[in-house]
């Protein structure tokens, strides 16, 4: 079986972000950046049933800079077989993006998608249900297990209050969440060996794929400060603070 | 203009997020249909019609809608899409599941999470894990949105009278099938991972102690933490520490009891997003990180919080 | 608690712009080396130590590594972390090709090699000494001995240790008297050694002892000294451990700092004596040490710039997070951090810039090291020699001991909190105190300095790099930023005072070595100075051009006034040094025994 995995290269989570002076975004220019966690798993989990001799072939995908490479080389040196950077310098959103892997999958076929569940820079939550909406393929998202079984895959999910278990029709997107596996660290001879594997760089128009923007963002600002705090009178009065105020509980 | 909100519910009652999506609705305008799709759901319609504000339910009452599945709200929601120019979802696991894949049906964008409504087409909402707040602007002719439902409290207006009436339901997709659903144990989250962390100092006393922090840690679905000195003291174990030396969490809240905030206790928690503190030492160094905080005995505010919640 | 970052943007600033990385991926032999490749190498590496070896030191540092019944237990998690530390390829990061390493450059395994010892130097000195082993085998092993050992080694499923020292033998080798007795195609080995690091445990499955012994008829004195491979299960006939070798542990050191890493008293031959390997030529042992000894003293240096770096992490995440006192001059309002007090930026930025002065004049030296091995041309290989044989005494000297300065500055920025272990600033002091010491004291690198780098060459590579000194400094003077045509005067007062002193070392030598000796480690703290500031000023000279062609404007900024910050505040010792170089030596030799 033939996976796909697409991948976002974000800030890395560990740097505190700050908006840029004239609040027209994020500071990125020279930030440290890393594989978005979530896509990190994603590789993990495809590498891991190629291992299991689920899958034959992994097939790793981006939509950006072409900083991205980066990130292509980290999912290969992590098992990923071959690596596709969709090249722009737009801000791609995720529709922009579903569209672009819907090129893709018409041309490479495979049978799995498998993507983070979200992205930690802009916290959307949205490509890899709109990837499967575009194909009009199921879906399976905040995945914490997955097991192709023929012409299906049994699938559980990280829903509120617990999990769900489904049976999803293949092909099929499917999104991991935390605890569908804890990633690998890579190898020094799998850095080394990524280098060798094969990277194609398209741009968008090659694939006939419009990514311009749909959302024009205005401006972003830090949230307010936590204020100092207050001494209160009573149990009840904490209750109430909690409840109605901080709204915590 | 007119809206849409996706209720999210167990066709029996509405899930509380619904109601404060319905709220974020209210907020662009008044014409306000909430779309109840279940399965022998009239019930849970019934209490959509009573939410103030909302002026039409539509009911989708068929048997693969038991369950949401993505597939399925989806296409009914799509089937319905042209008369409305918003539709709105909690951004609940329900409403984030589904409605990407609406959007894209659609061909628009989805607007994540909304913590803010500036205009009809003008949105607020937090990225970076909340850390940066992006207003946003949407040209695209139907707006898909998923609302951030603590930014939003319920209307407490009067109960409303809508009428419902029923919409054609779409076929099941057939593409997945639900198996099963397991809910969580009621065993206390891990402490790194909790959202609510109570914690314990010295003042604590004793280990037996402790059983009062649980108690009202098992009220708030909570992880059981404590200071080094506690740890130091013997009433409880290593791995429950919080600070410098122990675990660094960063919760929604943070309730530290009997604490009285060394340094290195500080360090492990001070990014919590809302910290109340305990104490009756009134110059307690906890309180300077505090939000909130109480001069009091803990054996007599603990159970008193514990029975209030 | 702070937690460790690799110090990826300066690391990559040296690697390619200061030390010029391109020089050395312009050999053949590194022609597969691509910027791209170091960074992707460095980012994972930096993850690692973050993530699975920092967590580790403190946990190391509280339980230590524990001796029972002849078996050593290494602190919880050490051996998890040593076979995930293999398993990922660390290990083999510049073994030879030939037996599975990756034989990358020397600069990018000492980048790597810093994370790891910021993360946890007492970890990392086991990968450390079982690389000496394999640089040895590289050096004089047989093809038979590299086959047996080579490929095990590289992957680190086995370890390495060193053999030198014995109770009367420190750092006067030549008083060893561990034997060797041969018995048909191998030896004997009879002694006890002592200060052998990561001599037993079971972190690897076969530990591969490297010791220096004599055999029955060799002469008196370091010319006969042999050395031997001495493994801890002898090998079967297939080359797989066998049966124990009469070698064990009797005791682990009680020690100041490194505390996971046991420290061991070894036995050699309480039986039959332990089968051993001659490895090279008989008695030309100490030889193959002493080629050995140029990585090592470079490592133990490279320890002193890790351990400096991560204390000064540690006191910047304190500076930023302790509220203490109001800013000078307010009497009321909100207290501030300890970071808004000027003497506490003083001291954040006296370990800054001389960790990052530190790492300039040690990468340096590694890319020499790479050059003097890998170039084509002869006379560069044997130019960058020179250069390398020059600073190494340099790096291991004056590394180790700023490091203890900076760990002890860190300290001090922790007040009370940085002397009780709770905060964790000890460690670092603690851990660092050894690099001064071991692979040869301060005292024994300076005395290789003045006599074998300067003394015997009357300074003939020294007048080369204070030339390039000069270089720098002209290029100084009327620099466009003004932050640094402003460090001109006192960087010229600096390279001064260090060609007046190596003047007077070279003139002193040959007719008053005592003299020289005497007055040899301000000497030899006066080069690291001065050619950190040399290093400092030519980095900052990069970032400026960087700056203008839209470099990094944050890195690039920060560069200059650590720069500068340097130059004000550290190099004016410099003059002061070199007086008491050239004028100190006749009161350190005028007091008589009695007189103490």
């Amino acid at each position: 079986m033939k996976v796909l995995v697409g991948v976002k290269r974000v800030v890395d989570p560990n740097v505190k972000v700050r908006v840029k002076a004239d609040g027209s975004g994020v500071e990125t220019a020279n930030i440290k950046m890393a594989i978005n966690p979530f896509c990190e798993i994603a590789v993990e989990q495809a590498v891991r049933m190629k291992e299991a001799g689920i899958v034959t072939e992994i097939l790793v995908v981006t939509v950006g800079l072409p900083q991205c490479q980066e990130t292509l080389r980290t999912a290969m040196a992590m098992g990923a077989d071959r690596g596709i950077l969709v090249e722009t310098d737009v801000d791609v959103q995720p529709l922009a993006v579903a569209k672009v892997m819907k090129a893709i999958i018409a041309k490479e076929n495979p049978q799995l998608v498998i993507m983070g569940k979200q992205a930690v820079d802009n916290d959307c939550n949205q490509t890899g249900q709109m990837v499967a909406a575009l194909m009009g393929w199921p879906q399976a998202t905040h995945i914490s297990k997955v097991e192709p079984a023929g012409d299906h895959a049994e699938v559980t999910r990280e829903v509120d209050g617990g999990l769900e278990t489904l049976t999803i029709k293949l092909p099929a997107v499917v999104t991991a969440d935390l605890r569908l596996n804890e990633p690998r660290y890579v190898t020094l001879p799998n850095i080394m060996k990524a280098k060798k594997k094969p990277l194609e760089v398209i741009k968008p128009d090659a694939l006939g794929v419009d990514v311009t923007p749909r959302l024009t963002t205005l401006k972003v600002v830090e949230p307010a400060k936590r204020g100092s705090g207050v001494k209160l009178a009573d149990v009840a009065e904490l209750v109430n603070k909690l409840k109605n105020e901080a709204k915590v509980i | 203009m007119a809206i849409l909100v996706i209720a999210e519910h167990d066709n029996k009652q509405l899930k509380t997020g619904t109601t404060n999506t319905i709220a974020a609705a209210a907020k662009l305008g008044a014409d306000i249909s909430v779309l109840v799709a279940g399965h022998q759901c009239a019930e849970a319609a019934a209490a959509a019609g009573k939410v103030p504000g909302v002026t039409k339910v539509l009911v989708a009452d068929a048997a693969h809608y038991v369950v949401p599945l993505a597939e399925n709200m989806a296409a009914l929601v799509v089937s319905i899409a042209d008369k409305f120019t918003h539709i709105l979802a909690p951004a609940t696991g329900f409403g984030k599941n589904f409605m990407p894949r609406v959007a894209a049906l659609l061909d628009v964008a989805q607007i994540s999470d909304i913590s803010g409504i500036e205009s009809a087409d003008t949105f607020v909402r937090p990225i970076y894990a909340g850390n940066v707040l992006a207003t946003v602007q949407s040209k695209d002719k139907i707006k898909v949105i998923t609302v951030r439902i603590t930014a939003f409290d319920p209307s407490t207006a009067a109960a409303g009278t809508a009428g419902s009436e029923n919409v054609a339901v779409v076929a099941d997709s057939g593409l997945t099938q639900f198996k099963g659903h397991e809910l969580t144990k009621s065993a206390r989250p891990e402490l790194s991972a909790a959202r609510v962390i109570v914690s314990g100092g010295r003042g604590m006393g004793s280990g037996e102690n402790f059983k009062i922090l649980e108690a009202l840690a098992d009220k708030l679905g909570a992880a059981v933490g404590a200071s080094r000195a506690a740890v130091d003291s013997g009433f409880v174990t290593n791995d429950y520490q919080v600070g410098q030396t122990g675990k660094i969490v960063a919760p929604e809240l943070y309730i530290a009891v009997g604490i009285s905030g060394a340094i290195q206790h500080l360090a492990g928690m001070k990014d919590s997003k809302v910290i109340v503190a305990i104490n009756k030492d009134a110059e307690a160094p906890i309180f300077s990180v505090a939000n909130y905080w109480l001069v009091e005995d803990l054996f007599k505010a603990v159970p008193e919080l514990t029975a209030a919640l | 608690m702070s937690t460790y970052a690799a110090p990826l943007k300066d690391m990559q600033f040296v690697i390619e712009e200061l030390v010029g990385l391109a020089d050395i991926t312009a050999m053949p032999v590194c022609s597969e080396v691509t910027a791209d490749l170091v960074e992707a190498v460095l980012g994972e590496a930096g993850k690692f130590a973050a993530e699975v070896l920092d967590p580790l030191n403190r946990i190391g540092d509280r339980q230590g590594a524990q001796l029972a019944n002849g078996k050593v237990t290494p602190p919880a998690g050490f051996a998890a972390a040593y076979k995930q530390f293999t398993e990922a390829g660390w290990n083999s990061l510049s073994g030879p090709t030939d037996f599975g390493g990756q034989g990358l450059p020397h600069i990018v395994a000492m980048a790597v090699q810093e994370m790891w010892n910021s993360a946890n130097m007492a970890f990392c000195l086991c990968p450390m000494l079982t690389s000496g082993v394999i640089e040895a085998l590289k050096l004089r092993g047989s093809p038979e001995q590299k086959k047996l050992f080579m490929g095990k080694l590289v992957t680190g499923e086995w370890s390495g240790t060193m053999n030198l020292t014995e109770p009367q033998a420190g750092s006067d080798l030549s008083a060893v008297r561990t034997q060797a007795r041969p018995e048909g195609d191998h030896f004997r080995i009879k002694g006890t050694k002592i200060f052998i690091t990561w001599g037993e445990h079971d972190m690897s499955q076969n530990i591969v002892h490297l010791v220096l012994a004599r055999t029955p008829d060799a002469p008196e004195g370091v010319k006969g000294i042999s050395l031997f491979i001495v493994p801890k299960f002898a090998l079967n006939a297939d080359g797989s451990p066998g049966g124990r070798n009469d070698v064990k542990c009797v005791s682990i050191e009680h020690k100041m700092g490194i505390h996971a890493s046991p420290t061991c008293v070894m036995a050699y031959g309480e039986g039959e004596g332990a089968i051993g390997y001659m490895i090279g030529a008989e008695n030309r042992g100490l030889e193959t040490m002493f080629i050995m000894m140029n990585h090592a003293r470079l490592g133990v240096g490279l320890e002193g710039v890790a351990l400096a770096e991560r204390a000064y992490q540690h006191a910047l995440d304190y500076a930023r997070t302790r509220v203490q006192g109001r800013a000078i001059g307010q009497k009321s309002g909100d207290r501030v951090t300890i970071i808004n007090h000027p003497d506490v930026r003083r001291m954040l930025l006296t370990m800054k810039s001389q960790v990052e002065a530190m790492r300039a004049l040690a990468y340096t030296a590694s890319a020499a090291l790479d050059k003097a091995h890998h170039h084509p041309d002869e006379a560069e290989r044997k130019r960058n020699q020179a250069y390398v044989d020059l600073l190494i005494p340099i790096v291991k000297g004056w590394c180790t001991e700023q490091s203890i300065d900076v760990a002890s500055t860190g300290m001090q920025i922790h007040g009370g909190m940085g002397f009780i272990e709770e905060t964790g600033a000890a460690q670092y002091l603690r851990d660092a105190r050894i690099t001064a010491i071991y692979e040869g004291t301060t005292g024994i690198q300076a005395a290789d300095l003045v006599g074998r780098k300067i003394g015997y060459e009357k300074g003939a590579t020294a007048a080369v790099v204070i030339a390039q000194m000069r270089a720098t400094a002209k290029a100084l003077a009327g620099h466009a930023h003004a932050d640094i045509a402003a460090q001109h005067a006192a960087f010229v007062r600096a390279v001064d005072a260090l060609a007046a002193a190596t003047q007077w070392v070279v003139d002193t030598f040959p007719k008053d070595p005592n003299a020289v000796a005497a007055v040899s480690v301000p000497y030899l703290k006066l080069w690291g100075i001065v050619a950190g500031g040399w290093l400092m000023a030519r980095a900052a000279g990069i970032a400026s051009v960087k700056l203008a062609a839209g470099g990094d404007p944050e890195f690039c900024k920060t560069k200059i006034a650590t720069a500068r910050f340097y130059i004000e505040h550290i190099l004016p010792q410099a003059p002061a040094l070199a007086e008491e170089v050239t004028g100190g030596a006749a009161s350190v030799l005028a007091m008589s025994d009695a007189q103490f």
